[in-house]
């Protein structure tokens, strides 16, 4: 095996727990994975009741969703799915993926935060859809905050007393989940939660 | 030229994704409708009885565990796709690659050689033979001392190749030796159309005829060259990765032949070319002197040492010795994480001393240092074993007896003492705890290249 990351070779010491099943195998060397800043920060928002955002958009943060997005390697999907694995361990709560346009979905062959529970073995359903085929990265904050509606739940929500949380790669200006969370609001929702995997923070 | 010339241009040679090709989608088609074009899957498949079996088509890559199986959202099925040639653009099962096979282009006859540089002897009985081999299509290994003048031994041939109009590729494993070899095929080939592809660069010139490239960059080539130079045959990652050999492979013609440069040949290298092709030896540096013969020292512990922060006693009176007498040195150490332990502890005799590896990115600049004179001294890792040269440099290598120091590594470092005039000579020590088979070849072979017989 491999890094992930750095294609080094991987020294893992066999160990009775790796040999039993109950070790999972790593992805990701602990020198790549010590450039992530783990940061575990919540906040609160209008219409959002906390938003958990994993680790800190840092350089390496930067090269890893370049590769994984734009350069398409799915393969990196595995490099977290043991922290997803954690920190959304609560089967009673129902996970809903921010989703991807359809013909987005298509350019890109995948979507990325599905990719990212599927690697992780994370159940989620696949609530809501987008209805513009824009992307957050290429506007500005200001056309970002300017924004109708962005998604819509075709289906109606049968579980309406359940916590329902949101996942994306990264937290900006939070345009993308707050439309996500009033779109499921909406629908009858009383609690809705976000985890993302990434968040700028301001250099201190 | 229209746009389709350039296509033709462009494609003729190359292996291209289909979504990545810099020619608008109606000229593409128009292409494809007249059959110049022809289309294949970027990874296939077959079935065998345990499992399916991927195979990339650009990169030939068959590492199952390069390969990455995703549920695609464009093909609607399983798809695998190559992590081997990633950074090129994803190649997967349902990407296309374009090849062209309509009429191939027509390359420019006339070419000028502004080199007058003389050839000693022996060099030119060796640039004859090479020659020689490539008017035959004969695959022909230059084996060459370092600091033997290698490059220029290669421009009568390349020339020879050019005239004919014919497409040329001079191939190196490292990007370094790209950049050093451009400057001086430009000036040698000043009106041919010359380009270099590494990591990085953009492709300008759609029509080069002679082209530089390290050997990753040849996984986008297809069936291209009617020869090609494979400078460094011997350096990492070439030797250690089958797929850059299959790449230069794929990448000359069918009957093309391939000459392999180096000064090192591996035991597969020359023995592949003693039944299949021909060998020119070149015992004999430039400058007429004979190779630095090693002399080997025990340094006992010296890990233990310089984590105690001391630097053995031995290796201080050399590097003393060294400042003493203004000579520039470098100290290769096996790790890098031993030589930045060791780093502070040189400090401390001149604080201008200092470490360069491949993460560093002035590494360039550092070595320049060295030359000026500026910094006495660089502690290395095998980074810095070929490709540079410092006029009177003193090399000792610190834990010889280490596996990445094998008899290849040993000879390129000791290729860096005494490469110019008047500097012939210059000390190369190995610093050991044991002496291993490699050291022992290193030295036997440095030896009998030194007692060849040359062409006066």
């Amino acid at each position: 095996m491999t890094c992930l990351l750095c294609d080094k070779p991987l020294h893992d010491q066999p160990t009775w727990q790796h040999f039993l099943g109950i070790q999972k195998d790593t992805s990701a060397c602990p020198i790549c994975m010590d450039k992530f800043e783990r940061i575990d920060s919540v906040i609160q928002d209008d219409v959002l009741d906390s938003v958990h955002s994993i680790y800190a958009y840092n350089e390496a943060a930067r090269e890893y969703l370049h590769q994984f997005k734009f350069m398409q390697d799915v393969a990196l999907a595995q490099i977290f799915a043991p922290t997803l694995r954690t920190v959304l361990n609560d089967s009673k709560k129902i996970i809903v993926p921010i989703p991807m346009h359809p013909i987005n979905k298509k350019k890109r062959t995948f979507s990325q935060v599905d990719a990212l529970l599927e690697a992780a073995k994370i159940p989620y359903q696949s609530l809501l859809e987008k209805t513009t085929e824009s992307v957050m990265g290429e506007k500005s904050r200001s056309e970002r905050l300017a924004m109708t509606e962005l998604f819509h739940v075709p289906a109606d929500i049968l579980y309406n007393e359940a916590v329902y949380v949101l996942v994306d790669d990264i937290y900006t200006t939070g345009t993308t989940l707050r439309h996500a969370a009033e779109a499921l609001k909406q629908s009858g929702v009383h609690r809705v939660e976000a985890v993302t995997l990434f968040r700028p923070i301001r250099e201190k | 030229m229209s746009e389709r010339d350039q296509l033709k241009q462009f494609l003729a040679g190359r292996i291209w994704l289909r979504h990545l090709l810099p020619f608008s989608e109606e000229v593409v088609d128009e292409a494809i409708r007249q059959g110049d074009i022809h289309i294949a899957p970027g990874v296939t498949t077959k079935k065998t009885w345990h499992g399916t079996h991927y195979a990339c088509q650009r990169c030939h890559n068959e590492n199952q565990a390069r390969f990455t199986v995703f549920t695609c959202a464009q093909c609607e099925a399983p798809c695998a796709y190559c992590r081997n040639c990633l950074n090129m653009g994803r190649v997967s099962c349902c990407s296309n690659l374009l090849t062209w096979t309509g009429t191939p282009p027509t390359f420019p006859t006339s070419h000028r050689m502004n080199w007058q540089g003389n050839l000693t002897p022996s060099q030119q009985k060796a640039t004859s033979e090479l020659l020689e081999s490539t008017k035959q299509g004969i695959s022909h290994l230059l084996y060459a001392v370092c600091g033997s003048g290698k490059t220029e031994m290669l421009f009568q041939p390349i020339h020879y190749v050019l005239q004919e109009g014919k497409r040329v590729c001079l191939a190196a494993p490292r990007v370094d030796v790209i950049l050093e070899l451009l400057p001086r095929l430009t000036t040698a080939f000043p009106n041919t159309k010359v380009e270099a592809l590494y990591g990085g660069a953009e492709v300008e010139h759609f029509d080069a005829q002679l082209i530089l490239a390290t050997t990753h960059q040849l996984y986008r080539f297809h069936e291209a060259f009617d020869a090609v130079f494979v400078d460094e045959a011997d350096a990492f990652p070439y030797t250690a990765d089958e797929t850059l050999q299959r790449a230069v492979r794929k990448a000359a013609k069918p009957n093309a032949p391939i000459h392999f440069v180096t000064a090192t040949p591996s035991r597969q290298l020359l023995a592949m070319n003693k039944k299949q092709g021909h060998i020119s030896v070149l015992a004999r540096r430039y400058h007429g002197q004979p190779l630095p013969v090693p002399r080997s020292v025990a340094l006992w512990n010296y890990e233990k040492q310089l984590k105690k922060k001391r630097i053995p006693a031995k290796l201080l009176r050399w590097t003393t010795e060294c400042l003493a007498k203004k000579q520039p040195f470098l100290i290769f150490f096996h790790q890098i994480e031993l030589m930045e332990i060791a780093e502070p502890l040189f400090q401390k005799l001149d604080e201008r001393i200092c470490a360069v590896h491949a993460e560093h990115e002035d590494r360039k600049e550092r070595v320049q240092l060295l030359r000026q004179k500026a910094v006495p001294g660089l502690l290395t890792t095998t980074i810095l074993e070929r490709g540079i040269t410092i006029p009177n440099v003193q090399v000792a290598v610190v834990g010889a007896e280490q596996t990445i120091f094998n008899k290849g590594a040993l000879i390129q470092i000791g290729g860096r003492v005494g490469r110019s005039v008047p500097n012939t000579s210059g000390d190369f020590v190995l610093f050991h705890q044991g002496i291993t088979y490699a050291m022992d070849e290193a030295k036997r072979e440095i030896r009998k290249l030194n007692h060849t017989e040359v062409p006066q």
